[in-house]
């Protein structure tokens, strides 16, 4: 979950951003849209895709394994929801369905940087610009909160680890309070830091 | 032309008054900021760097004011905090240097070259692809002066940088912040033997100036004024 690009030379990578994001989500959409009638290709159609899509040159079917393992409890939570409710069948298709989904649109994140994104998303929201909506800031917003969530990973661990030194027994409440005064310190700090760094 | 000039500055934090009818001209090079923990180094600092507004008085950097002419305080002002991890903004150590460089409108291709340069000059260069958050702590530091170097400031100000590094990291970032070259440098230490380094100094206390001028003679009063 921390830093998905992984730097490469795949037809992924060479591709346009905004080029590459029109087709991610054009298949996304065609995948979630099959109907579940349909039965046994709803689960074979949107998994054949998304192998094709891993299985170009420079990006490989460990790096799939590797994205599902790492969505393995969305993957479980829902296998077990649909096992509940629906049956054995429906939720083999409709867990398959999903897996694909996530790693297809995992894709954009995996082989495009930060930077390239942040230029590609300024560009397809300039639109928003007619709001007075400022799509710089927009693009921002959304690239520091996902560098965020490394800051406040390392700050929930140290808040877990200073209640061990202390050996006060885990509780939600002794947990939220010392983190919450950690992230709005994080947030005020790096508020200076990208201010000195020049954005208004 | 005058690098710092403070009149009869104060700032106001809520209610504490950090800083009181300051009066300074600081035109050398390196000056360093000594004083006790919530003296007002920081405080002015962040006025110096156009971070905060003073509440009375007037302040002048580099022939600006710091609250009217922001944007071109920002283009020729960097700071350099104490916490590595709250410096970092993009998840790679090339983008987060790149990041810097972003209202710039440079040229691809310019920018690119500005990087790697920055990167060569801060030893980072073999760590370019890598994940910024996975660094140690002294190489993040280091990336924190090499996303405030790659825009060639004229003045940087750091708010005791080597504060959370070890001896070897701390002598490793002090050197690149003193080392020969055009920018100017206000350096808030604790380090006494780093500011020492710095030709002059400023002793903050209670929120005044209390000495200021050669480093060894303020770094001598400062001494002093510890002694009971
Ligand atoms: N955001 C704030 N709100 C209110 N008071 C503050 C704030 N930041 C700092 N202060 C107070 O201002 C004084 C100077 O702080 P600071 O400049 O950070 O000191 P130093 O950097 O020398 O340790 C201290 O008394 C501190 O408690
Ligand atoms: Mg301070």
């Amino acid at each position: 979950m921390v830093t998905l690009y992984r730097p490469g030379s795949s037809l992924w990578h060479l591709l346009a951003t905004g080029r590459k994001a029109l087709v991610l989500a054009a298949l996304v959409l065609a995948i979630s849209l099959l109907p579940q009638a349909w039965g046994r290709p709803t689960a074979t159609i949107p998994a054949a895709l998304c192998l094709a899509c891993y299985a170009v040159p420079g990006i490989g079917l460990r790096v799939l394994l590797g994205q599902l393992v790492a969505m393995r409890w969305i993957l479980i939570v829902t296998a077990v929801g649909q096992l509940i409710f629906l049956g054995p069948g429906p939720a083999l298709v409709n867990t398959t369905r999903i897996a694909a989904l996530i790693s297809i649109a995992a894709l954009l994140a995996l082989t495009t940087r930060t930077t390239d994104l942040l230029d590609a998303m300024e560009r397809g929201l300039s639109p928003l610009s007619r709001l007075r909506i400022d799509p710089q800031r927009v693009a921002l917003l959304l690239a520091v909160t996902l560098n965020t969530v490394p800051a406040l990973t390392r700050a929930a661990g140290q808040v877990r680890e200073a209640q061990r030194a202390r050996s006060a027994r885990p509780s939600l409440r002794r947990f939220a309070v010392p983190f919450l005064i950690l992230a709005l310190k994080h947030a005020d700090e790096l508020g200076e830091a990208l201010t000195a760094r020049g954005v208004r | 032309m005058n690098g710092i000039v403070l009149e009869d500055a104060s700032v106001r934090l809520g209610e504490v008054e950090a800083l009181r009818d300051v009066s300074l001209t600081l035109d050398a090079r390196t000056t360093a900021v000594l004083g006790d923990n919530g003296s007002g180094k920081s405080t002015l600092a962040r006025l110096v760097g156009g971070l905060l507004p003073a509440s009375s008085g007037t302040v002048e950097v580099l022939g600006l004011d710091p609250r009217r002419q922001a944007a071109e305080l920002r283009r020729r002002v960097a700071i350099v905090f104490s916490n590595p991890d709250a410096q970092i903004v993009m998840p790679t150590v090339a983008e987060d240097v790149a990041f810097s460089l972003r209202g710039d409108r440079l040229r691809r291709a310019e920018r690119a070259e500005r990087v790697t340069a920055a990167l060569e000059r801060f030893g980072l260069s073999d760590l370019a692809d890598r994940s910024s958050h996975d660094l140690s702590g002294g190489q993040k530091q280091l990336l924190a002066l090499c996303g405030a170097f790659v825009r060639s400031p004229e003045l940087v100000i750091a708010d005791e940088p080597t504060a959370y590094l070890d001896a070897r990291n701390a002598r490793h970032v002090a050197d690149h912040l003193l080392a020969e070259g055009a920018h100017r440098l206000l350096l808030v230490t604790h380090d006494l033997a780093l500011a020492r380094r710095c030709e002059s100094a400023v002793y903050v206390a209670e929120g005044r100036v209390a000495a200021v001028g050669a480093s060894a003679e303020v770094i001598a009063a400062y001494e002093e004024s510890l002694r009971w």
